[in-house]
């Protein structure tokens, strides 16, 4: 379960996805979705987010690599196999929605029909764009709709081609955060109904842990880690994943030694001894990088003596704290060498315990939390 | 609406197409003429038309331009050149039935229009003085490059001895009727174009004029042939042209007609 | 008025954006999407003849479908009239000297439909071709009309080249333009005064109607 399986990638039923270039574009990303799931591509901006999703639309060529969509090639380089995105049965809903000005909403859902008649079009998109909660608005054109609309007549074109992958680039950037949130919910909802896979890229891994079974990170082209939202979240694989899934807490201790009976793996820092997950794979004293997200790190005030059943404690002064509206950033020193521990604290907990820079605090790593991080 | 209404819009190129294509098709025979004759050919081909109910389009302008579009290969069946010259060459190059014959001799005048300083002074002593004077600021002549009236005009200037005076006064028309409509229109001081235009109503009424000593200039020996394109009704609009009742016309226009010398 | 020159004149301007309507679409779309070696070269090529005087066209044009050249004798040969001084010939020049007020704005029209729109027509399963009838075409409409407006107003008037090309045979290529000049020269002023205000009401109408279409197109987007 901790160790990451790479998928096969002849899979008869969903996508895989297999790209390599070195440039204009550097390009090495493996995924497979299965039917059903949502899989939610995440990295920061130019990590190639977009371009994995307009290869698998077939709106861009890598130098090399595989698309298959229920074992059938849309794209195998090797073979030359490359086809246009009319052939290739996706949906797709654009950044910015794309969606034809000189169409109606149910101009704009028809469009996408191209292979039913007349009359089974017209009653489809009537039902699709009711699904997608825009029934009366039918006949609006793009202009006269809000952002929220707009996404949602998207998302019903996309969806109104039977697409076998539904493929989705930053669809909610566009909106405001309250439009976001009830989005949020109406896509969860539908997709219960979705029976194909689908491609969610996004930069917030908020969203991609509301909305996706899957998180797959990727950096310059590269998927580093794919797994389960909350594995990825609190158990990156490297110290590259662990920064761009926002941990801040990385630091780098030694490998004291494993006790397999216990399922522990001692860990050595700034003089304590820490208890982790056992991680028998990484060799006796030496160096490891190691991370705790901040959610696994709890603060101890001074005047409440720590209770003695505390896992981990670690002393430290508090240096600084930044309000952030109903959190404080908490910044506590550890020992003489400069490391520091970041939490959030929220602000009122902050408040009543009279925590203020100069404070001398304890903290609690959880083992459960405590996380050896494998080198780049 | 406004979709509609530009889709009309659209259409209407198609209309214009449709209503225009057959326009092109043409039994008329065109036929060019040098610009001298712009009123005294009408006259004829007016009478032509009358007399046979055949008709034909004239073309006028400069005999040299269509001396060169004749080689070009343009399409007219008949070519009446105010310089037998160009006939002639043409004919040496194959592209005429033969070469042609003369109709007519033209005779050049000095037109001044009302209010100039000039006077209408065949002999040129008026013109003389006026350039001594400087009263005159520009004078039209036709172009002497390519147009024959133009070149008459310019050794008339040359036996006056005006032509060093005189040259940098000059306005030039593509075509002695340009040249006449320069002359007379008030833009210039005066001009020398043809007696016939001269002796238009049109023309008349804009200007006195004088005639200018046949024997300053080559004489204008103006040639007409038909052309290898020629069909039917040319050929009997150039029979027509030598007929008697056309002779009149151009006698009417101050031209000196063949076996009249 | 002379209702010949006009009828030809009409006729000319018909073929002229008959012929410009899909070669500037093509052209145009092909010039706003792609970027390849020379690009600028071709788009300087196609915007010559607005700076280029219509005499030095004409000029070349004389010279290469005149009667001795290989293109004039071919034409020649095939159709037993020559091209210089013909109605066909005509159409070339017009053709040619109008290209730049047929592509430049079908190639602006173009470039003004977002790129992810195209692609969204490709991503709804529209072929190529029904993309273009759908959804480029639809977009790019006031920009194409704008474009066969100018290019059918800027044919009436064009006058150089139609008398250096075409000469000025009645019915076959003396056009609006060059009767206005033949009746001037004819000391019929009456007529080419009908003409020219003719001329005059149409321009003014040919301006107003391309003001009406570009800020049609504006309020579409």
């Amino acid at each position: 379960m901790f160790l990451q399986t790479v998928p096969a990638l002849s899979a008869d039923t969903g996508l895989t996805v297999r790209l390599r270039q070195d440039a204009p574009i550097p390009l090495d990303a493996e995924l497979v979705c299965r039917p059903g799931e949502v899989l939610a591509l995440v990295g920061p901006s130019g990590s190639g987010k977009s371009t994995v999703l307009r290869s698998v639309a077939g709106l861009y060529q890598p130098g090399a690599g595989m698309v298959t969509c229920d074992g059938r090639a849309w794209f195998d380089a090797a073979r030359k196999v490359c086809l246009a995105p009319q052939r290739r049965e996706v949906g797709m809903v654009f950044q910015s929605y794309a969606l034809f000005p000189h169409m109606t909403a149910l101009g704009n859902v028809m469009a996408a029909m191209g292979h039913m008649t007349e009359t089974e079009r017209r009653k489809r998109a009537l039902d699709l764009l009711a699904k997608v909660h825009l029934d009366g608005l039918e006949d609006r054109y793009p202009a006269a709709l809000s952002g929220g609309q707009q996404q949602r007549v998207a998302v019903a074109r996309a969806l109104a081609r039977d697409p076998k992958v539904l493929l989705l680039d930053e669809p909610f950037s566009a909106v405001d955060r309250a439009t976001r949130q009830r989005l949020y919910v109406e896509l969860a909802e539908l997709r219960r109904e979705l029976k194909m896979p689908t491609l969610l890229v996004t930069h917030d891994l908020e969203e991609a842990a509301i909305l996706a079974d899957t998180l797959c990170i990727l950096h310059r082209g590269k998927t580093l880690q794919t797994g389960a939202p909350m594995d990825v979240k609190t158990r990156p694989d490297t110290v590259a994943v662990a920064r761009l899934v926002d941990i801040r807490n990385i630091f780098e201790g030694v490998v004291l030694g494993h006790d397999e009976g216990e399922g522990v793996t001692y860990l050595g820092w700034q003089g304590h001894t820490f208890s982790s997950r056992l991680r028998p794979e990484f060799p006796l004293s030496a160096k490891v990088s190691w991370c705790i997200p901040a959610s696994h790190v709890l603060l101890h005030p001074p005047n409440r003596p720590s209770r003695g059943d505390a896992e981990n404690p670690v002393e430290g002064v508090i240096t600084d704290m930044l309000a952030l509206g109903e959190t404080v950033r908490v910044e506590v020193a550890i020992g003489t060498c400069g490391a520091s521990i970041v939490m959030p604290v929220l602000l009122h907990v902050a408040q009543r315990n009279g925590l203020k820079p100069g404070a001398e605090v304890t903290l609690t790593l959880r083992a459960e939390g405590i996380h050896l991080l494998k080198e780049d | 609406m406004i979709r509609r209404v530009l889709r009309l819009l659209a259409a209407l190129p198609l209309f214009a197409l449709a209503w225009t294509a057959p326009a092109v098709a043409q039994e008329v025979p065109t036929i060019a003429a040098a610009a001298d004759l712009q009123f005294a050919l009408t006259e004829v081909a007016d009478q032509f038309t009358k007399d046979t109910g055949k008709t034909v389009k004239l073309s006028f302008g400069s005999s040299g331009n269509f001396h060169r579009q004749i080689k070009e290969g343009a399409p007219f069946e008949m070519y009446l050149s105010a310089d037998e010259g160009y006939v002639l060459e043409l004919a040496k190059d194959g592209l005429t039935q033969d070469e042609g014959t003369l109709y007519a001799v033209g005779r050049i005048v000095l037109i001044v229009p009302p209010g100039s300083p000039l006077k209408p002074d065949g002999s040129l002593k008026d013109l003389a003085a006026a350039l001594e004077v400087g009263t005159v600021k520009k004078f039209a002549i036709a172009n002497p490059e390519h147009a024959p009236y133009g070149r008459a005009a310019r050794a008339a200037l040359k036996t006056a001895g005006l032509w060093e005076k005189v040259e940098d006064k000059l306005v030039l028309g593509e075509n002695v009727s340009q040249a006449a409509q320069y002359a007379t229109t008030g833009s210039a001081a005066g001009g020398i174009i043809a007696y016939s235009l001269a002796l238009s109503p049109k023309v008349s009424a804009l200007g006195e004029f004088a005639l200018i000593p046949a024997e300053w200039h080559d004489p204008l020996r103006q040639r007409m042939v038909l052309t290898k394109k020629a069909g039917d009704v040319t050929k009997a609009f150039y029979a027509y042209v030598q007929a008697p009742a056309a002779r009149a016309v151009f006698k009417k226009y101050g031209f000196v007609l063949p076996g009249e010398m | 008025m002379d209702w010949m020159a006009l009828r030809l004149s009409l006729s000319l301007g018909a073929w002229t954006i008959a012929i410009l309507l899909p070669v500037g679409i093509v052209i145009g779309r092909w010039l706003a999407w792609r970027s390849f070696r020379g690009k600028g070269l071709v788009e300087s090529l196609l915007a010559l003849p607005l700076v280029l005087p219509p005499t030095v066209l004409g000029y070349y044009l004389l010279v290469s479908m005149g009667a001795r050249s290989p293109v004039g004798r071919w034409f020649e040969a095939a159709t037993g009239h020559g091209l210089v001084f013909s109605f066909t010939g005509l159409v070339i020049a017009s053709v040619l000297i109008n290209l730049p007020f047929a592509i430049q704005p079908m190639q602006r029209a173009f470039e003004a439909i977002p790129r992810d729109v195209r692609e969204a027509a490709a991503c709804c399963g529209m072929s190529p071709w029904r993309a273009m009838l759908r959804v480029e075409l639809p977009l790019a409409w006031p920009g194409i009309l704008t474009a066969l407006v100018l290019s059918f107003a800027h044919t009436l008037g064009e006058f150089g080249v139609v008398l250096m090309v075409g000469g000025s045979i009645p019915g076959e290529t003396k056009t609006i333009a060059i009767a206005i000049y033949d009746r001037v020269q004819a000391f019929d002023d009456h007529a080419a005064g009908v003409m020219s205000a003719f001329l005059l009401l149409f321009s003014l109408l040919t301006i107003g109607l391309s003001y009406v279409l570009t800020n049609r197109a504006r309020v579409i987007r």
